[in-house]
Order: structure tokens, then C-alpha cells, then sequence
């Protein structure tokens, strides 16, 4: 079957018509980016993206059932065929349209980049930078959390599942993480040289997790996360050897509590 | 506003043609109702509502820009 090179406004646009025309589906199509749109300034100085739409053997051979599940950005290699680029240049300028065009329904002006590759090796990156950022990011990021759902939300929806989104805001989540990084170590000193538990503030699953890697490979700690929803927060528990546990001075129960509680969960692996 | 909520309910049910936002004055600033179909009303509210709740975030953001108060009806 021939193909088809449409011209619109988006890219989402294009592939709408190109689909529209065709009378087909995202998954029995390859479909190629010649061009991404431009916005331009007040609608003046735009440029139309281009796409171009092949449509796929009808018959499923085993190689045209790789191709299509390439096509969509989900495939297992780990080596980049073309398809599987081209794909995730079309994955990446959808994502960039999503958030651009979620940015100027909010009346934040700021620029996007977009990276990564948006399948389980690699999360797909966007960085949104240069503007009154404050607003996207909210108390303890909980804003960019539910600016990051909804936009992985709407990618998933295009692409039928399978595209890990990762939405950070002027570097917050980067700085959050060698924040939370420094707090772990610094809590687990104190951890260790009062030889007691000490629970941090609550936090997200994402920061949780931070906390646990950091301390991963630390034998004199184990870390849990305890509590429910909202308050669910991370205790840094010393780790008594069981040895020593009799003669340091605390009371044998609690030290065997802490001492269950550090080994027998899985704590330090879990968010 | 309006147009933020109608994109994004648009892009995450399966029948956006039967999306509809409509914009009324309430007692206290703005309130957007939103209707969709019978069966995606379910993924605009999400999980424990997790979904509603991301795009009424969202909306504050507008909101506060400028300088309304706007509320959320999932009808």
C-alpha cells in the first residue's frame, strides 16, 4: 500500500488525518516525523509539522508482527533499529506537543525539552525550564506529581500503554534527590551514634525510595517505610548485631523489635 | 479554563466528541461541569479519584494566574 504524507498543524494533528484517511489504527501503521511543528508567535510564523503514514502488510508474518510492535515503541531489543527510532522520535514530539500544549492552557510560558526513550530501559524525559516555574512544582512537588500523571497519563492513552514519563520542572526533581540523598546521611549518623530509630517526614513513594537506595549498602542500618498514604514515611533503624545487643545497654525488646524489623522485611529494597 | 479541562478529558476517554465543559458563575468564583460519556466517567475521576484530582490541580494553576476561584463538577 502507498503512503501518505500529511501536513497539519501538530504532529498529533497530522497523524490524525493521515489515520482518518486511511481508515486505520496507530498499531497497523509506521509512522515517521519529516517535520515537527512550530508554534510561532500570536499564530504568525508557525511552521506545519509533517508526517508520514505507511500502512503495514495486512497479513501478520512474524516479521511485520515485529515491525508494528516496533512501530509503537515497545519493543524489547535493546539495539536501535530504524523503526524503533523513528518511533521514538514520533513518541517524543507527541509528548512535546502534550506538555506544550498543557503549558499554554495554563498560561505558563517556558521552554520543553524532551530526551530519553520512553520504554522500560529508559524513562522519556521532559524538562521544563525558563519561566515562572514555581506554580508547576507546589508544596513538596506534589503539583509536578500531578502534572507528570496527567501528562503520562494522556501519552499512555496515545500510544496504548508501555511509555514511562518522567516531568521535571526547572531541575526540582534533581535537587530534591541530592537533598533527600544528604538528609539520609545525615540522619543515619545520628542513627548510628545514638543507636536509635528515627522516622524522617512523610514523603511521596518516589522520595521513599531515594532514602532506601542511599542507605542500600550500609550494614550498621535498615530502613522501612511505615504508616499509610499520606504519612507514609521511611524509619532509619540501627542494626544491632546480635551478638552485642546484650551488652549495650538497652532494653532486649525493643533491640530485638529493631532488629526484626531491619532484617526480617525487605525494607532497604522496597520504596 | 474550560479549554484546559475539555484537552485533557478529551485525550483520556474513549469518546471525546461527548466531552462537555460548561462554564457557570457560582457563588464563590467560577464552577466548570464537566460531563463525558456514562462509561469514561470512571477514568476521569481515576483511582480514588486520582485523576480528578490532578486535573482540579491543574486548573488551580490557571485559576490562581488569573486571579479567579474555579471549581471542578464532574457531572
Amino acid at each position: 500500500m502507498k503512503a501518505l504524507e500529511v501536513s497539519a498543524k501538530t504532529v498529533e494533528e497530522a497523524v490524525e488525518r493521515a489515520l482518518n484517511e486511511l481508515k486505520l489504527t496507530r498499531s497497523e501503521v509506521k509512522m515517521e516525523v519529516l517535520q515537527e511543528g512550530k508554534a510561532g508567535l500570536l499564530g504568525w510564523g508557525g511552521e506545519n509539522a509533517r508526517v508520514r503514514v505507511t500502512p503495514l502488510p495486512k497479513v501478520q508474518s512474524p516479521e511485520s508482527r515485529v515491525t508494528s510492535h516496533e512501530s509503537r515503541g515497545g519493543g524489547l531489543q535493546s539495539e536501535a533499529s530504524p523503526e524503533r527510532s523513528v518511533s521514538r522520535l514520533m513518541v517524543a514530539a507527541i509528548a512535546r506537543e502534550v506538555v506544550e500544549t498543557l503549558l499554554r492552557l495554563m498560561d505558563v510560558t517556558a521552554s520543553v525539552e524532551v530526551g530519553g526513550g520512553g520504554d522500560d530501559q529508559s524513562p522519556l524525559t521532559i524538562e521544563i525550564s525558563d519561566g515562572d516555574l514555581g506554580v508547576l512544582i507546589g508544596r513538596r512537588g506534589q503539583t509536578l506529581s500531578e502534572l507528570q500523571y496527567v501528562v503520562s497519563f494522556i501519552i499512555s492513552r496515545k500510544f496504548k500503554g508501555g511509555v514511562r514519563v518522567t516531568v521535571d520542572v526547572a531541575g526540582y526533581r534533581k535537587r530534591r534527590e541530592e537533598e533527600l540523598q544528604n538528609m539520609a546521611l545525615r540522619v543515619a549518623e545520628l542513627v548510628k551514634s545514638t543507636e536509635r530509630s528515627i522516622p524522617l517526614e512523610p514523603m511521596p513513594s518516589v522520595e521513599r525510595r531515594v532514602i532506601h537506595l542511599t542507605l542500600r549498602n550500609d550494614p550498621d542500618l535498615a530502613t522501612q517505610s511505615e504508616g499509610f498514604g499520606d504519612s507514609r514515611k521511611v524509619v532509619i533503624y540501627p542494626r544491632f548485631k546480635v551478638a552485642s545487643s546484650r551488652f549495650n545497654g538497652f532494653p532486649s525488646q525493643s533491640n530485638r523489635e529493631a532488629l526484626n524489623r531491619g532484617t526480617a522485611e525487605p525494607g532497604n529494597r522496597e520504596a | 479554563m474550560k479549554e484546559l479541562v475539555e484537552y485533557i478529558a478529551r485525550a483520556i476517554v474513549d469518546n471525546p466528541n461527548e466531552v462537555k465543559v460548561t462554564e457557570e458563575p457560582g457563588e464563590d468564583g467560577v464552577i466548570l461541569k464537566l460531563e463525558v460519556a456514562l462509561e469514561d466517567k470512571g477514568r476521569v475521576i481515576g483511582k480514588q479519584g486520582q485523576t480528578a484530582r490532578a486535573i482540579r490541580t491543574l486548573l488551580r494553576i490557571v485559576a490562581v494566574k488569573r486571579n479567579v476561584r474555579a471549581a471542578l463538577e464532574i457531572v
